[in-house]
């Protein structure tokens, strides 16, 4: 830490600090919780906390004339205090240090997935490509009934390409790249509805893109809450919710499965727990929080949050005209955010259900073939 | 290395006499009330290292320089069993106390200098300093 930001955070202290000797309150102590909160934020620590007090505390003493054995005492007693806890300085650089590591590691791993992806995806299509083509040259000299044969080969070789294509799209969808949020959330929807048979229901409004790493932390949490879903909880439906609302973007993700324990699982040592825990670490990286609301036999719903004011985007958020802006705008501007539980009539493009039979508009007017 | 004290560690009196001499060192040197606390849980910390897995060693505490900047080394040294797979001692969880951050994990984490060289059947050294702000 600087020392001249110590040297604030110390000014700060020492006028809470008096504050509270001369008239304790709620308000003296919430102060001291704000200080110590901002502290952490600066990287002080814990041992650094308990000087700067220290430091203080004498200070106001030797104003209040205190006796000198008083003084020696508090002294006495602060650096006691200060040895107790420098064990918990040494849990807390430790934390401080895999929560660092954790965030590298989740980057590292969207890195790798993203060349996996698109090694699968342009590596191995091309392959296939240039296979189509050599079995379409030894086709044409072949009596009608080799030919048939081939063309089930063929067939077979579009389907690998097909679930290759899925594959990378699920390893690192470049619809998330390329098209944002909501349609790489369909295109995931599709995929898990298609392998499981459970109707999944996505609703949202196109927004302009967020920042990438939003995308991705939503992008991944729902995709871990599918796999519960699908795997664990038994659902017969999935309904995701995504909205884009004035300084927070929020995400629910509701089945109708068996539901679980939450504590249970969230417990230092529950095992189904670190999926959850993974989920939360990737939105608490970008600023936001997970809340889970489940029981026994009940379902499970998941609350996403993220805070987010329109300087974090590139673009705009949802819902404010051209004219708000300063800045020059040339992108189509989307509408204001539609309420969640409704869907907009036309054009028909917020809300698609997913079922093994294929991806259909869930409009008033629907059910058709998505849009 | 300009100045240099050694203890022998063989009991848990042997901590507090090797806190002692570190901490006079490190007021010597103008460390902060805090690193004063850092400095002394270290040595605490690689002393409880030397009881618990070799049952005698030493300590030794210098001040040492680099580019004009001062600070204050500890070394550990022991000839006990050696630590056969470093990288698990060193990882977070491997025992109790690393679990915690604390050990020498948490060692590793209060100093700035860190260097550990163990060979199983002869002994272990770990290197530690701490550098002047």
């Amino acid at each position: 830490m600087q020392d001249a930001d110590r040297r604030t955070l110390k000014e700060r202290y020492i006028v809470a600090q008096r504050e509270q000797i001369a008239h304790a309150d709620e308000a003296t102590l919430q102060r001291a919780y704000e200080i110590g909160r901002r502290a952490i934020g600066d990287g002080v620590g814990v041992l650094e906390l308990v000087a700067m007090h220290q430091e203080v505390l004498e200070e106001i003493l030797r104003e209040h004339e205190a006796s000198e054995s008083c003084v020696l005492a508090v002294g006495d007693a602060g650096r006691f205090l200060g040895e107790s806890l420098s064990s918990v300085e040494m849990a807390h650089r430790g934390f401080q240090e895999a929560v660092t590591v954790l965030r590298r590691l989740n980057q590292m791993l969207e890195e790798e997935a993203r060349r996996i992806a698109h090694a699968l995806h342009d590596d191995a299509g091309q392959i296939l490509v240039t296979v189509h083509l050599a079995l379409q040259e030894a086709a044409s000299g072949l009596p009608p009934r080799s030919r048939a044969r081939l063309e089930k080969v063929r067939d077979l070789l579009d389907e690998i390409e097909k679930r290759l294509r899925r594959l990378s799209h699920e390893l690192r969808p470049t619809v998330l790249d390329d098209l944002g949020l909501l349609p790489a959330l369909e295109y995931l929807a599709q995929g898990v509805a298609s392998r499981s048979g459970i109707p999944i229901v996505v609703e949202g409004p196109r927004t302009p893109r967020l920042p990438p790493a939003y995308e991705t932390a939503l992008y991944r949490v729902v995709q871990e809450a599918l796999r519960n879903a699908s795997k664990h909880a038994l659902a017969r439906r999935v309904n995701i919710r995504f909205s884009v609302e004035p300084g927070v973007i929020c995400c629910l993700v509701k089945d109708d499965g068996r539901g679980f324990d939450v504590a249970a699982a969230m417990a230092p040592k529950g095992e189904r727990g670190l999926g959850l825990i993974g989920m939360r670490e990737r939105l608490v990286a970008v600023g936001g929080r997970l809340a889970i609301d489940s029981a026994p036999g009940r379902g499970t719903e998941l609350r996403i949050t993220i805070p987010w004011e329109e300087h974090d985007a590139d673009s705009g958020p949802s819902g404010r005209r051209p004219s708000d802006r300063t800045t020059g705008f040339t992108g189509e501007w989307p509408r204001p955010p539609t309420p969640m539980w409704r869907f907009s009539t036309s054009p028909c493009r917020c809300s698609t259900v997913s079922t093994p039979r294929g991806t259909f508009c869930a409009a008033p007017r629907g059910p058709r073939r998505s849009c | 290395m300009k100045e240099e004290t050694r203890v022998p560690i063989q009991s848990d009196h042997d901590i507090v006499t090797a806190r002692q001499r570190g901490r006079t060192l490190a007021q010597q040197l103008g460390f902060s009330n805090s690193n004063l606390t850092v400095i002394a849980t270290a040595i605490s910390e690689l002393a409880r290292n030397i009881l618990l897995y070799a049952k005698k060693g030493e300590l030794t505490l210098g001040i040492i320089e680099n580019n004009g900047r001062q600070g204050l080394s500890v070394v550990a040294r022991d000839q006990g069993p050696g630590i056969p797979d470093i990288n698990r001692a060193m990882d977070v969880g491997y025992s109790t106390s690393g679990s915690l951050g604390l050990g020498l994990p948490g060692v590793r984490r209060l100093m700035d200098d860190f260097e550990i060289v163990s060979r199983v059947g002869k002994g272990t050294t770990v290197t530690t300093a701490k550098w002047k702000p």
